[in-house]
């Protein structure tokens, strides 16, 4: 007889039940074959044994025969819906494949069954956290402290929990009453520690600082808190935020053990009442006399002298930025332009700057074919003008920059730095091609220099030259990786996918740019997914301060400049393909030769792959492979078919949809929102979405383009969506563009306010584009962007090439013959029969002996 | 005579190897009147002679290089300076002499084989550079006659030192 409870279905017989008894304990040691072996018995008396059967698939899945493991579970969850186990494995299994939410549901139906088990439990309180459902983590926390309440950890996880939900104050509860109950600290316990900092944190948080330095003072008294830098920033903080007479001692105390963190410098300063980012007149001379004292008090600290920069103004800043660049100049610091870049924000500073260094340039200046004065640093000299090269180059004055970094390169020719940023000039000025060629020869003067050769491939992806850059990049990935690409994939390297994604996207090349974008994405969702296993480790190892900071990071993941940036430039790509669907065919047709030969290769990589794997001893039986699926391996080496699969205006929305929040000040984001949203024809959103970038710059061409495409699709629906929706779009789109003007006069009216402004004639051309208005007027409309009065930028003028082609203009060449002697050394606009050419200079094949003739050979 | 120069405080030096070849091409293509032959920039980076196969660094920034190879005959084995060249603006601050003395103590240093002499070929138009080395010992042991192909005067001396083996030297 069963024991009461158990349906029938379920129970087996003694000899049976023992057996599966004993496939969870195989199973448990990962005694992998064994398991298997003792199912298979049970499952030849009762094949239809729900708990076995998913115990099966479970096992076979470790064993690596996913396929296989995940149809018995399915089918053992058929037989025994009401099994703890059968759900639990699921759940297992969909935890996995990285499927959150459904292993969520399978873990609360194993909790149905199985109210109490610790383990499933645990698991949910992971998947909750994950998901983010904090309310229902409160729930499971407390179901896991009532039942072990003996577990330091529970008793935090619980805190955690209340405070992920919101509730701070029930965390401090029970943070309260975990300390009244805990028992036998040993001294210097670094749990107790983190535990009690938490509190403070608590604390703080709660605005009671009060309570929170008595906390943190005795605590740090009794050696409870043990982490020392700790607590004398949360008491410099603290003491601050009180008023305390205290703070400033707290607050140099700081300094005295680091005298580089801008942090403690501004906390010392605001605790003075002066707001480094916000100055009076008052609160600057004091900001500055108390910079100055710092310096006095650590001479070899760079921090004070910096920030005093930013606060100095006029003779001060003079008299403090003199020797501030002189001292670095002589050491030879090559960051030094990136230091002080963020004082060009204010232009007298950007003057005296440059009067200063040019001053110091004089004095240092000599031939490069003779000895140097002995007064005089040669290696000063050379870093002075990379300094003022940088310098004018960031102020568009690129041909004096030129001839600064041609001083120098003939002065010392041996210098990486002049190289790289003589190619950096170039690239913009518009010559991708020459800048690549420096920088090339800059990674020639030093192979080993990994930095040299990462800016080499993509200054080469910049010139459109891809397989070239992998070559470069190839010569410092894993030598056992099956591409470079795929290395550099592995290796979550943004800066190439970025790159190469862009270099594919200006090549025309629509299916590997999406494929790339496609790995960034998958980048930050194994970013997302890459927090899981904290969610266990940083409670049971009370590291919960630190974790609460990687949420908080986590939730903001995809603000990142990086996936903003592809998110945007893939939904173009998609939005395109729903435009125009035939891009997805012809671009596969197109595949040039040096793909084809790409595609082949990688087949026959992956051909040696399985034949090895063929080859290798079958006695891996017993491995355990894990329960995460392995990556799937790339069937679509070129892209094609993830550019033609189906709905790209649904993927689209799906890459944009976490810019909706985290890139709320992006404008560009918010036109690619309204793309994707108008043509899915959620015209509430699309207009939201204009009206966001309105609010950030009423005047951005790209918005202007878009005002008039949406009145027109709005103006021009045969049927409006509904009563609601029309209600809700009429009268803010009004505001936007003003009912009595015509589209036409909309639009003539935003050229005449900004007529010279490039972008804004680019903007003016397409919006006729859209009007329907004839190809000619549409040319000449963009060709006045040519005037000698209109401000064009290179950007701009790259951006009216493509459009031109796009138009199937005629007249492509002649805008490009009128670049020309507008950006003089830019190669962009070369004829395009002289691009093959100019690409494949792009290469340095070996450093460029002089021109001198040398008639003499020595062997 | 050199006491009124800056002294050489931040002078360094490390072999040259395959990956900062580009480096050695790039002083030489700007430093000497000859073109170099692939054999020689093979030649140089063979891993037992990187004692004597220098770049020279002034303040972390190459400013020059220094390469010999090992000639043996007759069982004895004598160190020939093929390149010794400082970067114009970067002379006469000693850098050379250093760098000459670095590699004379290297010479001095070495086992095996040991190095008996030190000797190179200089064209017979350049005085600064014969006394240069004169000041550090080296005396004209010979002329090659028409050493030189292409550029005039052909003709070179010989200018050669006698190494006194490390232990040996302490010892005196």
């Amino acid at each position: 007889m069963p024991p009461a409870g158990i349906p029938a279905s379920r129970a087996l017989p003694s000899r049976e039940s023992t057996l599966f008894k004993e496939v969870l304990h195989y199973y448990e040691d990962r005694q992998l074959k064994k398991g298997l072996k003792a199912a298979d018995t049970i499952l030849k008396k009762f094949p239809n044994h729900g708990e076995t059967l998913c115990m099966k698939g479970l096992i076979l899945t470790h064993m690596g025969r996913r396929d296989e493991g995940l149809e018995l579970v399915k089918q053992g969850v058929r037989y025994d819906l009401t099994s703890h186990i059968c759900w639990h494995v699921f759940g297992l299994i969909q935890k996995g494949q990285k499927n959150y939410e459904e292993a969520l549901k399978s873990y609360t139906q194993a909790l149905r069954f199985d109210k109490e088990n610790m383990n499933i439990l645990r698991d949910a309180a992971h998947l909750q956290t994950q998901l983010r459902h904090y309310d229902a983590l409160v729930e499971t926390r407390h179901t896991l402290l009532r039942l072990r309440p003996q577990l330091r950890q529970n008793w935090i996880a619980l805190a955690v929990a209340y405070h992920l939900s919101g509730n701070i104050l029930e965390a401090k509860h029970v943070l309260e009453q975990f300390e009244r109950i805990v028992k036998n600290v040993p001294d210097y316990d670094v749990e107790m520690s983190e535990i009690l900092l938490y509190h403070v944190r608590v604390l703080e948080e709660l605005g009671e600082h009060t309570e929170a330095l008595a906390l943190l003072d005795t605590s740090a008294k009794s050696r409870a808190i043990i982490d020392r830098v700790a607590i004398m920033e949360f008491r410099a903080r603290l003491l601050s935020k009180l008023g305390s007479s205290e703070a400033q001692q707290a607050w140099q105390g700081l300094i005295d053990q680091n005298a580089d963190s801008y942090d403690y410098y501004k906390g010392f300063l605001s605790n003075n009442g002066i707001d480094i980012d916000a100055l009076t007149e008052e609160t600057q001379s004091q900001a500055l006399t108390t910079l100055r004292d710092f310096a006095q008090q650590f001479p070899r600290a760079a921090a004070p002298l910096r920030l005093a920069l930013t606060v100095a103004t006029g003779d001060e800043f003079k008299e403090l930025v003199e020797p501030y660049l002189r001292s670095r100049l002589e050491k030879g610091v090559p960051s030094l332009f990136t230091d002080l870049k963020a004082l060009y924000r204010v232009p007298e500073k950007r003057d005296i700057l440059e009067s200063v260094a040019h001053t110091l340039l004089d004095s240092l200046t000599h031939a490069a074919d003779a000895p140097c004065p002995p007064t005089i640093d040669p290696t000063m000299y050379v870093w002075t003008l990379y300094f003022l090269a940088q310098h004018h180059s960031h102020l568009g004055q690129h041909e004096k920059a030129l001839e600064l970094l041609d001083t120098a390169i003939a002065h010392t020719p041996t210098l990486p730095e002049l190289y790289m940023f003589r190619g950096r000039v170039l690239k913009r000025c518009g010559d991708p091609f020459g800048a690549a060629r420096w920088v090339d020869q800059a990674r020639l003067l030093d192979l080993q220099d990994r930095f040299l050769n990462a800016r080499c491939g993509k200054y080469r992806l910049r010139a459109g030259l891809v397989e070239e850059s992998v070559e470069v990049f190839g010569l410092f990935t894993k030598k056992d990786a099956p591409s470079p690409s795929q290395d550099l994939e592995d290796m979550q390297s943004l800066l190439y996918l970025t790159e190469e994604a862009d270099a594919q996207l200006r090549n025309g090349n629509y299916a590997m740019a999406l494929k790339k974008y496609t790995a960034i994405q998958k980048v930050f969702d194994d970013f997302e997914d890459d927090q899981y296993d904290f969610h266990g480790y940083s409670v049971r190892k009370f590291t919960v301060n630190i974790y609460l900071n990687l949420l908080k990071w986590e939730d903001t993941l995809r603000s990142h400049p990086q996936y903003v940036h592809a998110a945007i430039e893939a939904s173009r790509i998609l939005v395109r393909l729903h435009d125009d669907p035939s891009i997805a065919t012809s671009a596969s047709q197109a595949l040039s030769d040096a793909e084809k030969k790409a595609k082949k290769k990688a087949k026959k990589a992956e051909k040696k792959v399985l034949e090895e794997a063929k080859k290798a001893p079958g006695t891996a039986t017993n491995e355990d492979k894990g329960l995460d699926a392995s990556p799937p391996k790339d069937d679509d080496p070129d892209g094609s078919k993830l550019l033609q699969a189906p709905e790209p205006l649904e993927r689209a929305a799906k890459w944009l949809k976490p810019l909706n929040t985290l890139a709320a000040g992006n404008i560009e984001a918010w036109i690619a929102i309204y793309d994707v949203a108008v043509r899915r024809k959620k015209y509430t959103q699309a207009l939201q979405a204009l009206t966001h970038a309105h609010t950030l710059d009423a005047d951005s061409p790209t918005l202007h383009v878009r005002l008039v495409d949406f009145k027109k699709r709005w103006s021009s629906l045969a049927e409006k969506p509904s009563e609601n929706i029309a209600a809700a779009v009429s009268p803010s789109l009004s505001k936007l563009v003003p009912d009595e003007l015509s589209l036409e006069r909309f639009n003539s009216q935003y050229l005449q306010n900004h007529s010279s402004r490039g972008d804004a004639i680019l903007a003016t051309a397409q919006a006729l584009r859209i009007l329907d208005a004839p190809r000619e007027e549409v040319e000449s409309a963009v060709f006045s962007a040519l005037n000698a009065d209109v401000e064009l930028r290179l950007e701009t003028a790259v951006a009216i090439d493509s459009f031109l082609l796009e138009l199937k203009s005629p007249r492509v060449d002649e805008f490009r013959a009128g670049c020309q002697p507008r950006f003089g050394l830019a190669t962009l606009f070369a004829p395009r029969a002289e691009l093959p050419e100019l690409r494949k200079n792009a290469i340095q094949r070996a450093i460029a002996e002089t021109n001198v003739e040398k008639d003499e050979v020595i062997s | 005579m050199s006491d009124s120069r800056p002294t050489p405080t931040r002078v360094s030096f490390a072999a040259v190897t395959p990956n900062n070849l580009g480096t050695v091409r790039k002083l030489n293509s700007v430093l000497f009147p000859i073109k170099y032959s692939e054999k020689f920039y093979s030649d140089i980076v063979q891993p037992d002679l990187e004692d004597f196969c220098q770049l020279i660094y002034y303040n972390d920034i190459p400013v020059g290089t220094m390469c010999c190879r090992v000639e043996v005959k007759d069982g004895v084995a004598k160190l020939y300076l093929m390149t010794l060249a400082v970067l114009a603006p970067y002379r006469s601050r000693g850098i050379g002499s250093q760098s000459l003395k670095h590699l004379v103590d290297t010479a001095a240093a070495h086992a095996k084989p040991k190095i008996s002499a030190i000797y190179l070929h200089v064209q017979v138009s350049n005085e600064d550079a014969k006394r240069f080395y004169a000041r550090h010992g080296f005396t004209e042991v010979g002329l090659y006659e028409n050493y030189y192909k292409k550029i005039t005067p052909h003709d070179a001396w010989i200018l050669q030192r006698d190494i006194q083996p490390a232990a040996a030297a302490e010892a005196t």
